[in-house]
């Protein structure tokens, strides 16, 4: 008897155990006083309101300084400011400095905007360590060397190695950055090694944000989770893999045309749902005003039932697949890589695939990039000439090759595609797939001839595109996966990073885009664009041109 | 029976410590570079090299792995390489959401498998029987995502009954129709096995005899034969328990539960190791415990099953 009952007890063990699982899931979800602001009803005019976004995955960071990824990014715009901005055209706009000049493109002063205060509280009202205090030079110097410091192990400090000392500080030959000085409270010089014209773009990349010295140290590396900036909204919670919540910043600097103070919105709340399907389905609901990523699938019903709230612009990116030049067959055969860029029509593939999404892709730049060249001469479709390239690279009778993706439908659809094409000219090409990880790494190793890539701008400079993936100093993890070589190609590249005259910048440019072209290590496939579907009461939400990812909910608001 | 627990907890250490070596070669083997992910699509080799001596991952293997495995004995699993969260507190984060889930869905599909079950078994032959037994084939052939999306699409689009998916502000409500999806298929599979061993059990003589002595059908079925044929139901909802804690991948991501399957999922896209290592050693240690706990319920349903 003693043993039936103790086998009870171990079956109601087993019961038990997964409701004290119930049980605390409830207690967790009862702790934040966050449906009063859910509630929240919207006030006179413009104020008030929850803006719930709808995103595809969970932020893995919302410390800038180690986020690489558009998703954290997205809210790491919400929450903190870098010096420069962009406008919705790719523009550099004044954010926390309120002007700068340089006259040599080496040494670089920024007046910096009075009155900006870091975030008072944050996750309901908690103070911060920094108290709300005024942003100042000061705090400028602080972060810069916290980014460089090797320490802090930023993946993206190595944006600023052009900055004096950076090396020397990496290597602790000196205990701060002596590039990056305060001139006075509000002005702060910039120092760099070399003039380096892109400089002030590169300061609008979302990891270069003012940062509080008191919260950063107070919460080590668990700052990513107590994140604290200046900008116009605060951070309240998050629920790893299902949502990100922020409130306003009643404190924040910025006014509008009228001088109302900004934002407009009580608050925003990113929940992640990771299936497209349900996206939509609960968008169509009401259950979000803004959704990220409209699939395929529901790109016409949604283009026809939202109209305008419906945006969709050109961007900063482009598709291609990489030949990678030290390896056969792409090797010293100019033809067969000239061949593998006339056998494809991208326009068809686009309308076919893409739903007429994107812009064939001529050569490296972007639609609206700056030096982006309209007459590039670029590859056209020309099945004849393929045929006619690839008989004269050594191959009469066709020639077998193999395509490497990173899984993904969308990659496969467009691989599968151009698989046909190809084949009509004689190209046999094999499609495989395997995950990101595996594929950033075989490529990078130099172990995979023919590979999709693609890329979108950190800063919007042909810099960050034509340096950055072809220059040889770049082959490898840094970025030139093709490991394209090209003297001339190199010279005309860094001669434009320092060169401060626009006008000629442009000419380097473009010239060195136009050898790349006639050079081939791409199959330059198409250009990216960005969209965004809101509800259609909505108002002041302007699409980036920089990406979907980057819009400001500064002036976002609901009319309804 | 307590040499006896005490005996299986004893043959659970090497299980235990055989998951920990496999998980670690596993992860040791698989292509991709956890600190160069890190960087995001380019990255300078001075950093990488940074973050992976801050990982321990410029240690001979051997180190690792040793580390690993003594970390690991005292339950230090260290934090995760993508988001420097502590595995522990990520995957106790996680346990609430997976583990109501579960409970739900077995609920579900035991009240289901069960009741199906006994009735084919009793009205074998019936169109009961027919019925019963063609709605558990199309349980188990249903794949997950179709059966959750069909759910959505009925109950919260044109229905209106089920607010969306997510948890909201922690309503049971929101898991319904996760716990259903996760639920059909199981119960699908309880109701076939309930039929053929409660088939098997009413044709024995003392089920017989029960009859003969009088006894109401209820109190046969019931008391005689159900209880004797729940001995391989009991194996399967252990088993399939155990499986619903170790995270329900699909029905998760479909319905954006923050549980321990999409957690896994994304380590696993990311190379992030120590998630990865933390789950797999949580779904063993959840593994032996419940099987050891299915083990010894078996006496409740079965005198005869004796533990010495």
């Amino acid at each position: 008897m003693l043993k039936r009952i103790l086998a009870v007890i171990l079956v109601l063990m087993l019961v038990a155990g997964v409701l004290a699982g119930c049980g605390g899931g409830q207690q967790a979800t009862e702790e934040p006083a966050k449906e009063e602001q859910q509630v929240a009803e919207k006030k006179d005019g413009k104020y008030g309101g929850i803006f719930r976004k709808a995103i595809g995955a969970n932020p893995p960071h919302l410390d800038p300084v180690h986020a690489t990824d558009t998703t954290s990014a997205m809210i790491i715009y919400q929450i903190f400011e870098t010096l420069v901005g962009l406008d919705s055209e790719g523009n550099l706009v004044p954010l926390l400095a309120e002007s700068w000049e340089s006259e040599d493109g080496k040494t670089f002063t920024f007046h910096l905007r009075k009155g900006v205060r870091f975030h008072k509280t944050i996750e309901g009202g908690t103070p911060t360590a920094n108290g709300g205090r005024e942003v100042t030079a000061d705090d400028w110097v602080w972060t810069f060397n916290y980014i460089c410091d090797p320490e802090t192990k930023s993946p993206r400090a190595y944006f600023l190695d052009m900055i004096k000392g950076y090396k020397d500080y990496r290597e602790g030959k000196v205990d701060h950055l002596p590039g990056v000085r305060k001139i006075d409270d509000y002005t702060l010089e910039i120092e760099l090694e070399y003039p380096y014209t892109p400089f002030i773009s590169v300061l609008a990349y979302n990891a270069f944000n003012v940062l509080p010295k008191e919260d950063v140290e107070k919460w080590g590396d668990e700052f990513n989770f107590h994140p604290v900036g200046t900008g116009p909204f605060k951070f309240e919670e998050w629920v790893q893999d299902e949502k990100v919540v922020l409130s306003r910043n009643e404190n924040y600097w910025m006014k509008d045309e009228e001088g109302n103070q900004l934002p407009y919105l009580d608050g925003i709340e990113f929940r992640v749902i990771v299936d497209h399907t349900v996206r939509w389905t609960e968008f169509n609901m009401g259950n979000f005003d803004g959704m990220q990523e409209v699939d395929d699938p529901y790109y016409h019903e949604a283009k026809e039932k939202y109209g305008d709230s419906f945006q969709e612009r050109p961007m900063m990116g482009t598709y291609y697949y990489g030949m990678n030049v030290e390896l056969e067959p792409w090797k010293g055969n100019k033809k067969l890589r000239q061949a593998m860029n006339y056998a494809i029509d991208r326009e068809a593939m686009i309308d076919l695939v893409k739903n007429g999404r994107a812009t064939p892709a001529k050569g490296v730049l972007p639609p609206g990039m700056f030096a982006y060249n309209p007459d590039l001469k670029g590859y056209s479709y020309d099945p004849e000439k393929a045929k006619e390239l690839l008989k004269e690279a050594g191959y009469p009778d066709g020639i077998n090759i193999t395509l490497q993706y990173n899984t993904s439908d969308g990659h496969k659809r467009i691989a599968e595609a151009l698989q046909q094409q190809y084949k009509a000219v004689g190209i046999n090409m094999d499609i495989k797939n395997v995950d990101w990880g595996a594929h950033l790494d075989s490529v990078e190793r130099s172990e995979v001839p023919l590979f999709r890539m693609g890329w979108v701008v950190d800063y919007p400079d042909p810099d960050n595109f034509l340096y950055v993936l072809l220059h040889s100093d770049n082959r490898g993890p840094q970025g030139n996966y093709t490991r394209f070589s090209n003297p001339k190609f190199d010279e005309l590249t860094a001669k434009a990073r320092v060169e401060t005259d626009q006008e000629i910048r442009k000419k380097l440019y473009q010239e060195a885009e136009q050898i790349v072209v006639e050079e081939a290590p791409w199959v330059f496939i198409y250009h990216y664009t960005t969209h965004v579907l809101n509800q259609p009461y909505v108002k002041g939400y302007k699409l980036p041109s920089f990406g979907e990812y980057s819009a400001k909910y500064t002036k976002v608001w609901l009319d309804k | 029976m307590y040499t006896y627990i005490i005996k299986r907890l004893m043959g659970a250490v090497p299980v235990i410590l055989g998951v920990i070596a496999l998980v670690f070669i596993l992860t040791t083997i698989v292509p991709g570079d956890p600190a160069r992910l890190m960087m995001g699509q380019r990255g300078d080799p001075e950093t990488i090299e940074l973050i992976r001596k801050e990982f321990g991952l410029d240690k001979p293997l051997w180190y690792q792995f040793i580390d690993f495995f003594r970390r690991a004995l005292t339950l230090d699993l260290g934090k995760s390489y993508r988001n420097n969260m502590l595995v522990t507190q990520a995957i106790i984060e996680r346990i609430p959401v997976t583990a109501k889930l579960a409970a739900f869905s077995m609920g579900i599909a035991v009240i289901l498998g069960v009741t199906f079950g006994i009735i084919s078994a009793v009205k074998q032959y019936s169109w009961l029987d027919y019925g019963s037994m063609l709605v558990a084939m199309l349980g188990i052939s249903a794949p997950g995502f179709w059966v959750g999306l069909l759910l959505i699409v009925l109950f919260c689009v044109k229905l209106g009954w089920i607010p969306g998916t997510g948890t909201g502000e922690g309503e049971l409500i929101y898991y319904v129709l996760p716990s259903i999806t996760l639920g059909v298929r199981p119960a699908a599979l309880i109701a076939r096995l309930t039929r053929s061993s409660m088939l098997e059990i009413i044709r024995q003589d003392y089920v017989r005899t029960a009859r003969a002595k009088g006894l109401s059908e209820r109190v046969v079925v019931l008391k005689h034969a159900l209880r004797n044929a729940m001995i391989p139901v009991i194996t399967i909802v252990g088993i399939q328990t155990a499986y619903f804690l170790s995270g329900a991948i699909i029905t998760e991501q479909l319905f954006s539960l923050p549980g321990i399957g999409r957690l896994s999922v994304e380590a696993l896209i990311n190379r992030d190791f120590p998630i990865i290592r933390g789950v797999i050693l949580f779904m063993a240690l959840l593994f032996v415990m419940i099987n050891l706990l299915v083990d010894l319920s078996y006496p409740l349903f079965d005198p005869r099953i004796k533990y010495e």
